[in-house]
């Protein structure tokens, strides 16, 4: 697996930064997780539950001390987040976890007077506007909201008040399709400002592959892979093969000795192929579909190596 | 630390409102029950002190705002120090509510004319000023002695904990001390020091003793909430949320 990970070089200083962050917990660590989002990037942070995913976005943050690496955000050393050298930093990170984390008895006015008091930036004009376009009542309690709504309205909060960085944790959970797209399309819009980038963390990965740049996946508290969105989608495929065809393949030398990877199903075996076009050229006669994030993160979990 | 009073006082300002609706009632039943306005200030001071430390407290857990809350641009001395100062508003809110209240007390009986007991009890009288004002000073140190004790185990342990275990904390601290001292006999003039306070509540019958009573109530408060709340950022600072 470790042979996968292939950090993206990138030109920028990044604006989240982490190497070798380490957290142990009774059952569960983060061990060694290395982390990257530069400017303009939108970077999609993948893995089963309980995989780590929130609890390196916590790290990240700064809301508990890590036992070991180090990570920066904004330039900002995630420890001191939380402290008084850095809080003032989190003015320009926008946060959305994956329920709204607001007292429930607050009325969406008071949310707004919340974050008018917590950010200088806060920008109220493009908070009415976003909350009406959301269809969000001001008089409505956070109480008295559907979790999709719920999300919607912590996206408005992050958006108005001109964050450079969001750091949004399973946000588009619990949205229908229509509001996913509307909410793509404002996060479109945010990281094509200059400066800004997003980290994202879905089991969507269908919003994964419409908006991410770069894949990464974590699993048991390890980054397994970190690739470029376009690499998975537009470059690997999935070749559905007989048992016959794997060993064709492995022969033909086409894909390097140890990294040919499969899935078994009872059907056949899903392979793995890291040039489907190449590939189609040489097996003609096996179909081979695009690849998806979700194909690509269960080969690389689940699937075997040869 | 204002960002994060602002905030707190936002979120607590309908449950706050609510209280303080339901102050003047209690300040009133308390006011009538006991026959006069004297303790109405103290008795809700006391409990608004008591009442914004644990519910304040509430709202921490509810939809994991206490994690969220530090994603905003807020230290955790900040978040420390605005829920202290947001305990001290609503204390003495709590005695403004308490003086309004036995002020209406004494306005209502005396335009309604009632006599009897109660219209004497509730009689306005330049004497009742100043135990008023002292019995307020001693109850908002009480209030805030209470505060102390209970703020940093919410910052510690969390609502959920914290209140678990809060009753066993407030008998051990307040009322086994008394219980022991009782039954000891020392409250009978065994423990060193009593003559002094003897001497000590005479004088708070003199203007110069009773300004110099309520100075020193307000000082100890100031201190506990002081040293609470150096104790608290100690706790919170590196707490796991």
């Amino acid at each position: 697996m470790e042979a996968m990970v292939s950090p993206t070089q990138t030109t920028t200083v990044p604006l989240i930064e982490a190497h070798g962050l380490t957290k142990h917990y009774d059952g569960f660590s983060l061990e060694g997780v290395d982390l990257t989002v530069a400017e303009g990037e939108v970077v999609g942070f993948i893995g089963q539950n309980g995989a780590g995913k929130s609890t390196t976005i916590k790290a990240l943050l700064g809301l508990f001390p890590i036992d070991g690496g180090e990570a920066r955000v904004l330039g900002c050393p995630s420890k001191d987040l939380s402290r008084s050298a850095g809080a003032a930093r989190k003015e320009e990170i926008g946060v959305v976890f994956d329920t709204v984390s607001l007292p429930e008895h607050l009325k969406i006015a008071d949310v707004g007077r919340i974050y008018a008091r917590a950010y200088r930036t806060w920008d109220a004009r493009r908070f009415q506007r976003l909350t009406a376009a959301y269809g969000l009542d001001a008089t409505k309690t956070v109480k008295g909201l559907s979790r999709g709504m719920g999300m919607k309205l912590s996206l408005a909060c992050a958006l108005s008040h001109q964050a450079r960085l969001l750091i949004l944790d399973e946000a588009t959970a619990g949205l229908d399709p229509m509001a996913r797209d509307e909410i793509l399309d404002e996060l479109r819009s945010f990281v094509a400002e200059p400066g800004h980038a997003i980290l994202m963390s879905s089991h969507i990965t269908s919003d994964l592959e419409r908006i991410a740049d770069r894949i990464v996946c974590i699993d048991a508290g390890r980054i397994v892979f970190d690739l470029p969105r376009d690499v998975i989608t537009d470059e690997m495929g999935i070749a559905r093969c007989r048992v016959a065809d794997l060993e064709r393949i492995a022969d033909s030398g086409i894909i390097p000795e140890g990294a040919l990877r499969y899935l078994r199903h009872d059907y056949g075996i899903d392979l793995l192929v890291p040039d489907r076009f190449a590939f189609a050229e040489n097996f003609p006669q096996i179909p081979v579909d695009r690849m998806t994030i979700d194909d690509y993160m269960s080969l690389i979990l689940k699937g075997g190596v040869r | 630390m204002k960002r994060a009073y602002l905030i707190e006082m936002t979120i607590f300002r309908d449950y706050g409102r609510q209280l303080m609706g339901l102050g003047l009632l209690v300040s009133l039943c308390i006011g009538v029950g006991m026959q006069t306005p004297l303790a109405m200030p103290a008795t809700l001071t006391c409990m608004f002190f008591m009442m914004a430390s644990m519910g304040l407290a509430a709202y921490d857990q509810l939809n994991h705002w206490e994690l969220f809350r530090l994603t905003l641009p807020l230290s955790r001395r900040d978040v420390v120090l605005g829920r202290y100062a947001a305990i001290v508003t609503m204390g003495l809110m709590g005695t403004a509510v308490g003086i309004v209240a036995a002020l209406i007390a004494m306005v209502a009986v005396s335009a309604l004319d009632i006599g009897g007991e109660v219209g004497a009890a509730f009689a306005f009288s330049p004497d009742l000023l100043a135990p008023m004002l002292f019995t307020t000073f001693f109850c908002l140190l009480i209030g805030s002695v209470v505060a102390s004790v209970v703020t940093p185990l919410y910052f510690r342990l969390g609502q959920t904990r914290a209140t678990q275990i809060l009753p066993t904390v407030i008998v051990l601290l307040f009322v086994v001390p008394v219980v022991i001292l009782g039954n000891s006999g020392m409250l009978d003039g065994g423990i060193p020091g009593m003559e002094l306070l003897s001497h000590a509540l005479e004088a708070l019958e003199t203007p110069a003793g009773m300004a110099a009573g309520c100075a020193l109530c307000a000082a100890l408060a100031a201190a506990a909430l002081g040293i609470s709340a150096a104790i608290s950022l100690k706790l919170y600072e590196n707490r796991e949320l």
